[in-house]
């Protein structure tokens, strides 16, 4: 090689580790911006929404920026795919030379994700918007607000109220978490809704008429009533037929899964007085650690498997959802897969659960047990799996019984005993029949609805705080020093009211809970332990309870 | 500008001129052919491993509660730090290779034999240098090949006769891996390592240039042609040429195949199979072959060997009357050393 030949490759090489460099830095500067979320993968719009694009990309660039970033828009599936509807659907519409509908139902999401639509379809979640027959929804639509719209009390000034929309604190609030019963305006004056389209097994209307009333406008757009659509509540009763909403978890519109594994997500329905499962969360050693090491959760992985593409903590997802590496790396989207114990009602029910997924309430051992399709042990295997990622068999074992003791504790010392008396009121003709009414109802709602779930709740997810405090607590308080008081105080009032015989029932119901071993306490004292709680105070503060 | 030379000769009296003849000594005519001038590679990777290293060191905290921590930031985090640590991960590959190939080459031409003994027997010790780098490298990761790695080594230690637990202290800092053993690696790779190689290596390129590079002559040429050639330019482009080319191989190597986190060292958890560098394989093949004692004490025999091939190759000559008796032992040698290498690498345990 003469010495020419040789600076040209000199200079060609020299060039090349430029470029190498180049290169380098272009990756840094790639890396950075994924890291930051500003980085977007290339997205390549399908030529059927491309229109839809280009024209919102203008008019409400957020949606369009979200879906950018999206799984679906490096896949290429896009406005169309997901908004596309048959000329013969209830809600159909042309839309510059498109047929789509607004609302994407889990229907319109199993044509791409048949088995988690479908297990989602079989979940606790999607039947959450039949609350119709609930007292929390008597609380929202009678006690809240009105079933019927009413006049305003005064005149508003700066605003012309002609009619009180009473349903109002259910539409904004219940049925954001639960699902609304979506309607169209009706022609006469009412509600166009599923009931009423009784849709086929394809979601298609079977109602003609019912269809002909759907109020459209100028460009033959279907118009929702606002009392049920903005809705993104879990358990929707849609116009296909369809119950659910995937957007609950998967927000649109960029449907990511990184958020649905975060507590945050969780945590715009499960949080509050009567379900705080966030708060419990937060509370407990997992959500500490989570919060500590949420940068090594590697929440963008895919498959998202505990144990193996992270260990730092689990989530909400983690627990109830996703795949393990004891399970197959199975994931679920029927949470109650692996939960044991219903804490929802009054009294906790074990949660062997029939073909329907319903909780069986049969207690034939029999009949139970040709009733049962799925039993609460075979749930609660499913959920240790995701325990033995990371704790042994012992401790998942210990753990169990320590949550089962606290809800039988619970179910045997306040909730059996409350609803007896409930019961004994009631069906001696000291209550109403209707709930709400009387000072009691809502004192036993706040015993079992809030503070006893909080208690049951805070136990099965490790927040001790939340079963003391916030729960047995106030559940203990609750019971002695207002139900029974309150309970007392109503039979003395049928006694007055010469309905002695009557009272005496109730009164005697009363008495024998109080006087069972675990309630004795109240009335024979605890002066023993009173002394001693003393005389420590003492020892360590100089101090008693009574005096300083 | 003579002003400035003026001034800076005052005092710093030392002649330009002396130094630019003394580094254009003549080289020989046979290392324009490009398999003889890689005896720099290893010297270039080197100074590769330094830059980066020290760049690695000021993110790298060694202690078994932070280091895996730290390898992780740098990997996943610090600016650059994926791209630096792949340098010094496929540079620590490559210089082994480059040393050994380099070694290899020296064997098979019989450049070691007098006046050279001393030179190879430096360069043995540069060897092994490079892999005591190479090892004490890997184990600054803590993951868990590199707990294990150190653990399996300090127990093959202990095997050695009368030192064997002496040699398990010095290694380990204590009886078991603990606390202090990860910042005993770390000063023996960051610094004093280093700082032998860097002193052993004077000697070697000294002797180099005292001694003169081994002068060959090959089939077909004439031996009355021109037999050196100057250093500047024709073989400094020779060695820029190499260079560039080496820095575009591990920038290439280090964005294409960028160095991994394995599994946090965990010492409840023995793993399945544990194999070290691939550079070790040879050595842990044997390892396997022979029982403990008997293994460590044949390694040492052949290391001992190695160290002083050069008399025993003068010895051997003047036995058997027949010059390239080392060529066909380094042959046996050499299949031995890659077979065992394969060997190693094909199988599960």
């Amino acid at each position: 090689m003469t010495l020419d030949q040789k600076r040209w490759v000199i200079g060609g090489l020299g060039f090349l580790f430029l470029l190498s460099l180049v290169s380098v830095q272009w990756l840094e500067v790639a890396r950075r911006q994924h890291e930051s979320g500003a980085a977007r993968a290339s997205v390549s719009t399908p030529a059927a929404s491309r229109q839809c694009v280009d024209c919102h990309s203008q008019v409400s660039t957020g949606i369009v920026e979200h879906w950018t970033g999206s799984t679906h828009a490096e896949k290429g599936v896009a406005c169309v795919d997901c908004h596309k509807a048959e000329a013969k659907d209830a809600d159909v519409f042309s839309h510059y030379g498109q047929q789509i509908a607004t609302i994407v139902t889990p229907r319109d999401c199993a044509r791409c994700h048949p088995t988690e639509a479908a297990e989602f379809s079989a979940s606790h979640h999607s039947k959450a918007g039949n609350i119709l027959a609930s007292l929390d929804n008597f609380l929202a639509e009678t006690v809240e607000g009105s079933r019927a719209p009413f006049n305003p009390h005064s005149p508003t000034p700066g605003r012309a109220v002609q009619a009180v929309n009473g349903l109002a604190p259910a539409n904004s609030g219940c049925q954001q978490c639960h699902g609304s019963l979506v309607a169209f305006q009706g022609s006469d004056g009412g509600l166009v809704t599923m009931r009423d389209l009784k849709p086929d097994d394809k979601g298609q209307p079977t109602n003609m008429d019912a269809v002909g009333r759907i109020v459209r406008n100028e460009s033959g757009k279907p118009l929702f009533s606002s009392t049920s659509w903005p809705n993104t509540g879990i358990g929707r009763l849609n116009l296909d037929g369809s119950t659910g909403s995937c957007a609950a978890c998967h927000s649109r519109h960029d449907f990511s899964s990184r958020r649905a594994r975060q507590p945050e997500n969780c945590g715009k329905c499960h949080l509050g007085p009567d379900h705080p499962q966030k708060e419990i969360y937060d509370e407990s050693k997992h959500g500490v650690a989570f919060r500590d090491l949420i940068g090594e959760m590697n929440l963008d992985a895919k498959p998202w498997v505990v144990g193996k593409d992270y260990s730092a903590a689990p989530t909400c997802a983690t627990c109830h959802m996703s795949a393990n590496m004891r399970n197959g790396m199975k994931i679920t989207h029927d949470p109650g897969e692996r939960i044991s114990w219903t804490n929802r009602p009054p009294v906790s029910l074990v949660m062997d659960t029939d073909a329907n997924h319903a909780v069986v309430t049969e207690t034939d051992p029999e009949k139970r047990r040709a009733a049962i399709a799925d039993t609460a042990d075979a749930k609660r295997n499913r959920m240790k799996q995701v325990c033995s990622t990371c704790h042994t068999p012992d401790h998942i074992n210990l753990f169990y019984r320590q949550y089962d003791d606290v809800v039988i504790n619970f179910n045997e010392k306040f909730a059996k005993p409350g609803q007896a008396i409930m019961s004994a009121l009631a069906t001696n003709g000291m209550l109403t029949k209707t709930q709400y009414d009387e000072k009691i109802e809502w004192t036993w709602y706040y015993l079992w609805h809030h503070e006893g779930r909080r208690a049951r709740m805070g136990a099965s997810m490790m927040a001790p705080d939340y079963t003391q405090w916030h729960g047995m607590f106030e559940v203990a308080e609750r019971f002695y020093m207002e139900l029974i008081p309150e309970a007392r105080e109503i039979t003395e009032k049928a006694l007055r009211a010469g309905r002695g015989e009557q009272a005496r029932r109730a009164n005697q119901v009363i008495d024998e809970i109080l006087n069972r071993p675990e309630h004795q306490w109240l009335l024979k004292g605890a002066e023993e332990q009173a002394d001693a709680i003393n005389r420590e105070m003492q020892r360590k503060y100089g101090q008693t309870r009574q005096e300083r | 500008m003579s002003d400035v030379r003026g001034w800076i000769g005052e005092r710093v009296p030392v002649s330009i001129e002396g130094i630019a003849a003394m580094s254009n000594e003549p080289v020989p005519y046979h290392l324009k052919r490009w398999w003889f001038a890689l005896g720099g590679t290893p010297a270039y990777l080197f100074v590769v491993q330094i830059v980066t290293g020290v760049l690695l060191a000021f993110y790298y905290q060694p202690s078994p509660a932070t280091a895996y921590e730290s390898v992780r930031y740098i990997t996943e985090e610090a600016s650059f730090g994926w791209y630096l640590r792949g340098l010094h991960r496929w540079g620590a590959t490559l210089m082994i290779a480059a040393v050994v190939l380099h070694q290899m080459r020296v064997f098979f031409t019989g450049a070691y034999r007098k006046p050279r003994e001393l030179n190879w027997m430096i360069g043995m010790t540069l060897l092994t240098c490079t892999l005591m780098l190479g090892f004490t490298g890997y184990s600054l990761v803590f993951e868990q090949l590199s707990y294990w790695g150190a653990t399996v080594a300090a127990n093959i230690s202990d095997t050695v006769p009368v030192a064997g637990p002496l040699m398990k202290q010095v290694l380990l800092g204590g009886e078991t891996y603990n606390d202090r053993t990860l910042s005993r690696f770390f000063i023996l790779h960051g610094a004093v390592l280093p700082v032998l190689l860097i002193l052993v290596l004077m000697m070697h390129i000294g002797l180099v240039r005292l001694l003169g590079v081994t002068e060959m002559t090959f089939e077909g040429e004439d031996p009355a042609a021109k037999k050196q050639f100057n250093f500047f330019p024709e073989h400094f482009y020779t060695e820029l040429i190499i260079g560039l080319t080496l820095m575009l191989l591990l920038s290439a190597l280090a964005t294409l195949v960028p160095a991994e986190m394995g599994p946090r060292a965990d010492p409840q958890i023995t793993p399945e199979v544990i194999k070290p560098e691939w550079y070790f394989y040879v050595a842990f093949r044997w390892l396997k072959l022979f029982s403990g004692t008997t293994a460590m004490l044949s390694q040492g025999f052949i290391v001992f060997v190695m160290f002083f091939w050069p008399f025993i190759d003068a010895w051997l000559v003047r036995r058997f009357k027949y010059a390239d008796i080392s060529v066909w032992i380094g042959v046996v040698g050499a299949l031995t050393i890659m077979g065992f290498t394969m060997w190693e690498a094909l199988v599960a345990h």
